[in-house]
């Protein structure tokens, strides 16, 4: 559960001195973004351009110096969400039929895709997952602004992002003093105080967001968040992107040679 | 500066419930008064405060800051005029970092970048915040006391006429609350103080406001008030530490107690 986790920081690699830090958050978001999407688009079974990019991923991933047990532990808790619906890809019909038992199959296809899928989702992940490493969670929403993204999205991101740790620390506050008054050791017992301070934990929720409301409304809040200023790009970021989409490209073309 | 910046006539305010959290308010402030308002728990001083800025339209009565009346069309002069102060400064410092937080009043009041920036320094020097070393702090991370200093920062960057506080010494330590104190002491603005803290109140407001019940019970000099204890009483209010007198030493113990008898002396009774 993500509320047991103890210290939360997400940008642990944030403060490094490499060329990949060098880039404005902005470009580092456009790239990851265009990353993704040509790796999840790509058609199944191009083991060739994974490759190329997984290559890339690598040089990217040593270049910025990121944890990469941090990174690897991240991926792998994620892939446990991921896994349940790749599941699913396993056993779907078409192709030769490998093993059956009942109406359950494993086919080549099905096989096939698991793998491609696998493969992308992995790929996706590690580089997001480099990207949130790497770039303080702040200037990654303005770089999200920044790349015209809706600005109350962001607003919302932002104050997600704000009030995750206050309650975290509410809940545990809570959890506290239910211990300290000796909280039932029974496990139905201890459910029902848990479901009971998830509850109260939306009430207060709710209360505060109206205090912040009015917080909000008393310096000048109109219902549109302020829009910030977007600098001009440098040469470094026009290289950084070139590179990329070459990379890219070349993932591709090699399956029309 | 408006020489009489807050005047307000028979305000009422009733929530939906029907429970009347203020009655029959009539008050008005002078330019850089500082002013107390104390009571009870529930007595309506975050209610009168929340008018204070148009976060609560006047239900009867007016309220006028300034020249301006508090109606909609009026709400952004009215904000920008008078800054408030939450009580907590979670709820008021909503932007992820210390310095987003603090140019968030500037940037919806549409500023340049360097009028912002100059103007969001300055506040920072004025609540003894560091940019260099607070600005990219994240919010969530500072102490108690330093977020204070930083809720009140982003209020004084507006550059308000009004200052508006509500409970500003809660949940400080000694030390924060002192400087906090002196902050407040060396502001040249109009102060309305809510407050608990009645020794705050003597060293900082020259005039308080007894709130009881939604009404004004009291409206004068904060000294005469303080030495009443039986009116503060009633009104389930304290008289302030500094005003008791301690009796540390025998000659000071109240007459009408018995003289504490000596460790030899009981024991030649028993």
């Amino acid at each position: 559960m993500l509320l047991h986790i103890g210290a939360f920081q997400l940008d642990i690699n944030s403060q490094g001195n490499t060329p990949w830090h060098g880039l404005a958050p902005r470009t580092r978001v456009l790239c990851a973004l265009l990353f993704v999407f040509a790796t999840a688009l790509t058609p199944n079974e191009r083991w060739g351009t994974w490759l190329i990019y997984a290559v890339g991923l690598m040089g990217l991933i040593i270049l910025s110096r990121a944890a990469l047990s941090v990174l690897l532990k991240r991926v792998a808790v994620e892939s446990s969400f991921i896994g349940v619906v790749l599941l699913g890809t396993l056993f779907r019909g078409g192709g030769t039929v490998l093993w059956h038992w009942g109406w359950l199959q494993i086919t080549s296809e099905g096989l096939a895709v698991l793998g491609s899928v696998t493969v992308k989702a992995l790929l996706c992940l590690l580089m997001m997952n480099l990207l949130v490493l790497t770039t303080s969670i702040p200037a990654l929403l303005n770089a999200l602004a920044e790349l015209r993204m809706p600005s109350l999205l962001v607003a919302i991101l932002a104050s997600m992002y704000r009030y995750i740790g206050v309650l975290m620390e509410e809940f545990a506050t809570m959890r506290r003093a239910a211990a300290s008054r000796n909280l039932l050791s029974s496990s139905r017992g201890k459910r029902l105080v848990v479901g009971n301070m998830i509850g109260s934990l939306f009430i207060r929720t709710y209360e505060r967001g109206e205090r912040v409301h009015h917080a909000m409304l008393s310096r000048g809040y109109t219902g549109l968040p302020p829009t910030i200023e977007c600098p001009q790009g440098r040469s470094q970021d026009r290289w950084a992107i070139a590179t990329l989409v070459m990379l890219l490209l070349i993932g591709q073309v090699v399956y029309f040679l | 500066m408006h020489h009489n910046p807050i005047f307000i006539r028979q305000l009422s305010y009733a929530y939906p419930d029907g429970h009347e959290a203020l009655r029959d308010i009539h008050l008005s402030i002078a330019a850089t008064e500082k002013v107390a308002i104390v009571g009870a728990n529930g007595s309506g001083k975050s209610t009168f405060l929340l008018h204070l800025n148009g976060i609560l339209l006047p239900q009867t009565g007016e309220v006028i800051i300034g020249e301006l009346p508090i109606v909609p069309q009026n709400l952004k002069a009215v904000r920008n005029f008078v800054g408030i102060v939450f009580q907590n400064p979670d709820d008021q410092i909503f932007m992820p970092t210390v310095w987003e937080d603090i140019t968030f009043g500037l940037m919806n009041q549409g500023l340049n970048k360097h009028d912002l920036s100059h103007r969001a320094h300055h506040a920072m020097y004025a609540v003894g915040l560091e940019p260099e070393l607070y600005a990219s702090r994240i919010a969530g991370n500072l102490s108690g006391g330093e977020k204070k200093r930083v809720a009140i920062a982003g209020v004084l960057a507006m550059q308000p006429q009004v200052l508006v506080l509500d409970e500003p010494s809660a949940q400080l330590d000694p030390r924060s609350r002192r400087q906090l104190i002196n902050l407040l002491a060396s502001l040249p603005l109009t102060q309305l103080i809510a407050t608990h803290d009645l020794d705050l109140a003597l060293e900082l407001c020259s005039r308080t406001i007894v709130l009881s019940h939604g009404q004004i019970v009291y409206d004068g000099e904060t000294a005469a008030v303080m030495n009443d204890s039986t009116f503060l009483e009633k009104h389930a209010l304290e008289m302030p530490l500094s005003h008791c007198k301690p009796y540390c030493l025998v000659v000071d113990r109240p007459s009408d107690r018995p003289h504490p008898a000596t460790l030899g002396e009981i024991r030649s009774r028993g």
